[in-house]
């Protein structure tokens, strides 16, 4: 088995040899690491990318862009990672195809952490969301080769996920924590002084 | 009185960096002081008469275990050379987490004497070689097969038995990764596990030579006298490959240079100094000054440095002995060594004004790592004007440098293939520059600063980035210099005048090397641990030991 650190850098080194910039070859490094350590099949993935020709894939520049057939994942990603800070972008974007959609998770995963955001990916072929939080797992943890007719929706809004009752039925619960101060409690226990004129 | 730190630009030269020395920040000290409580012992002696086979050391805190697993081989005098790309070598090395059992040893055996050949697993965490010092070991058996203890002047003229060269740790070859481990508390200082190896295999050199001296002649042999046996470091030979680390690692290079610069300020900010602490102070510049003695050296280079060092000491000692002052007496002496002496010498004070004050400076040893992950991020919310700006204040050292000057951009980094490290080449006159490595900082924070001058300043950088992601890893660099100012070297790494070695030193004075002893521009001869307690001391030594005269 390969370490993270040789998984890292062979991939780094071999975005670098099929053209990509240091910077953006230090990003492939990174995301593949992400995966790997998570259990995806990260080098896989990335070395079907490379089959296809790094080069020739079709790169996101801008979400409104008339051709986004032949998606790089590489560019992708790192293009919601560089402007998913720009509320413009929060809202349902659709995209034709992408390769290899796997290798964008580290990405959206990483730019939903620093701007809190949360992304909702819808395809017939896989759904996810990626969260602010840490964890994230999708079915098998088996994600297409290639996604058609997809949509991206970026909100900075949590959902409620749960009901009113289950809400109630808790914070009741919690209640059961506190002490029922009597007239003399309220005086002598607060740290604060009795009055706010001073 | 408000003392600052010393500015980035006045420390980050490299001219100033490659004349840092050892002092109680430098990770092998930091390991003994972290590990003298824990117990130290031989846990398997399997060598044959001649000295081949394997050792085992296990260290052990009753709770976690760390093993040193040493390997002996046989190698012809014409297959042994101190350059990283050898294939053979006297001895291995593997520090093994936990103590490797029986099939462990096996297949380490088998891998570990192939070092870069070999491959090993998450359970090994450091991985590095050694050849003996050929004309000092044979000396050494000699005499004391024969009854008598060695020739120390010859042993100190060289200072250690066996030299190692590489020490591989953090996932290569197979290695664990550093996340394995980097939440252990006894590993919180930077470079531990490679200190801990070395330590141990400094032992394993002295077990060796008394294991072959007793079986050269088993009625006469004695063993090397301790006294001996401590003044002896490891040797190291160090090439270009440890020179892009300092560069590729800023945030990590900020917190070693910073913790250095928060302990001379607070030194500096003593309002009244005992006489006691300026007595250690004196008495440790007076041993010191012998121990220069033994640092012989070939390299034209690191004598003129070592005589200016010589030179300087002295100016600094007749100041000293005369200068009464009743307060900030410190920062007094720093100031008049920074008018007064080069680099070499003023450094060299610093790391001895720090030996006075371990309240002060050891605390410090555990800020010296970070999570370079958090670095990674580029925030492209802000402006191409904001980080216009923060070039032109950080980086202001480069703007006016001509890169259309061959000079400036004579030398080009590159991967070798078959060397498998880094080395460095004329542009002008050697193949392989299209295949450059991203350490042209200089020149490419330059390119980058022109490429944003010419965009909209009010956009921000994720505008810039879908222009252009050529210098993406640049711009990295430039948001973590905002944060970190001591994480970049200020200057040209590619220009003719550069003098890689500096960079290597300033590395190895972190590790606690002594003796620099460059054969080029481009690798160095150095010794660790030379002076250190032994190790069944450890648990007695108060790290007073790298400022001790040696006998």
């Amino acid at each position: 088995m390969h370490s993270l650190y040789e998984i890292e850098t062979t991939i780094k080194r071999s975005s670098r040899a099929k053209g990509l910039s240091w910077g953006v070859s230090e990003e492939a490094g990174k995301a593949v690491r992400v995966l790997e350590q998570s259990k995806f099949q990260g080098l896989e993935s990335f070395k079907r990318l490379i089959d296809l020709g790094l080069t020739k894939l079709n790169r996101l520049l801008d979400v409104g862009q008339s051709d986004t057939s032949n998606l790089c994942p590489i560019h992708f990603g790192i293009f919601f990672l560089d402007q998913s800070h720009n509320k413009d972008l929060h809202r349902i974007h659709k995209f034709k195809n992408i390769n290899e959609p796997l290798l964008i998770l580290p990405f959206l995963s990483k730019s939903a952490k620093n701007n809190l955001l949360y992304f909702d990916f819808k395809s017939s072929d896989l759904n996810f969301t990626i969260s602010p939080g840490d964890i994230f797992f999708i079915d098998k943890n088996v994600v297409p080769n290639n996604l058609s007719d997809f949509s991206l929706t970026i909100s900075s809004q949590r959902k409620s996920l749960y009901d009113q009752s289950s809400w109630d039925y808790l914070y009741k619960l919690s209640l059961e924590t506190f002490v029922e101060e009597t007239e003399e409690k309220k005086i002598s226990g607060a740290g604060a002084g009795l009055t706010d004129n001073d | 009185m408000q003392i600052d730190l010393r500015k980035p630009e006045l420390v980050m030269k490299l001219d100033r960096l490659g004349s840092f020395h050892q002092s109680k920040l430098s990770f092998l000290r930091s390991f003994i002081r972290e590990f003298k409580n824990w117990e130290f012992k031989t846990n398997e002696f399997n060598l044959d008469n001649r000295g081949f086979g394997h050792i085992v050391y296990v260290v052990n805190n009753g709770q976690k275990q760390y093993s040193l697993i040493c390997f002996s081989n046989h190698i012809e005098d014409s297959e042994r050379s101190d350059r990283v790309i050898a294939t053979k070598w006297d001895a291995s090395f593997v520090l093994f987490d936990g103590v490797p059992a029986k099939e462990d040893i096996e297949r380490l055996k088998a891998n570990v004497p192939l070092q870069e050949q070999g491959r090993v697993s998450e359970k090994e965490l450091c991985l590095s070689r050694a050849n003996k010092s050929v004309r000092v070991f044979e000396h050494v058996v000699d005499k004391l097969s024969k009854g008598i203890q060695p020739d120390t002047k010859l042993l100190y003229s060289v200072g250690y038995l066996y030299r190692t060269t590489a020490v591989y740790g953090s996932g290569k070859f197979g290695l664990a990764d550093r996340i394995k481990i980097q939440d252990r508390e006894e590993l919180k200082g930077p470079f531990r596990l490679e200190m801990m190896l070395v330590y141990l295999a400094r032992q394993f050199t002295f077990d060796v030579v008394n294991h072959v001296a007793h079986f050269r002649s088993p009625s006469k042999a004695i063993k090397l006298s301790e006294d001996i046996a401590r003044n002896l470091g490891i040797g190291n030979s160090t090439g270009l490959g440890m020179a892009p680390f300092i560069v590729n690692h800023p945030a990590l290079l900020n917190q070693w240079i910073i913790a250095k610069e928060k302990a001379l300020k607070a030194i500096r900010s003593i309002l009244s100094v005992s006489q006691k602490d300026k007595d250690i102070f004196e008495s440790y510049l007076s041993a010191i000054q012998e121990n220069i003695k033994y640092w012989n050296t070939e390299s034209d280079y690191q004598k003129k440095k070592n005589k200016q060092l010589l030179k300087d000491l002295d100016s600094f000692q007749n100041f000293y002995s005369t200068y009464t002052s009743k307060n900030y007496f410190w920062n007094s002496i720093y100031e008049w060594t920074e008018a007064n002496t080069q680099s070499e010498c003023c450094e060299f004070i610093v790391s001895l004004m720090m030996e006075v004050y371990p309240d002060i400076v050891e605390p410090l040893s555990y800020e010296m790592s970070i999570n370079e992950d958090k670095y990674f991020d580029i925030d492209t919310s802000k402006t191409i004007d904001e980080v216009c700006k923060l070039i032109e204040n950080q980086y202001t050292w480069l703007l006016n440098i001509d890169f259309d000057n061959k000079e400036n951009i004579f030398n080009f980094w590159y991967y070798s293939k078959n060397k498998q490290e880094p080395r460095m080449s004329d542009r002008f006159s050697e193949e392989g520059s299209e295949l450059e490595l991203p350490l042209a900082i200089a020149r490419d924070i330059s390119a980058l600063y022109g490429d944003l001058k010419s965009c909209d300043l009010k956009r921000d950088l994720g505008y810039y980035l879908l222009k252009s992601q050529e210098y993406r890893h640049i711009l990295r660099r430039v948001l973590v210099c905002e944060k970190l100012p001591y994480s970049e070297i200020q200057d040209n790494t590619i220009s003719k005048t550069l003098i890689p070695v500096d960079m290597i030193r300033l590395k190895l004075s972190f590790f606690g090397a002594t003796r620099f002893d460059p054969r080029s521009d481009r690798w160095v001869r150095i010794t660790m641990y030379q002076g250190a307690p032994l190790m069944k001391e450890i648990s007695t030594s108060n790290d007073t030991w790298s400022y001790k005269k040696i006998a």
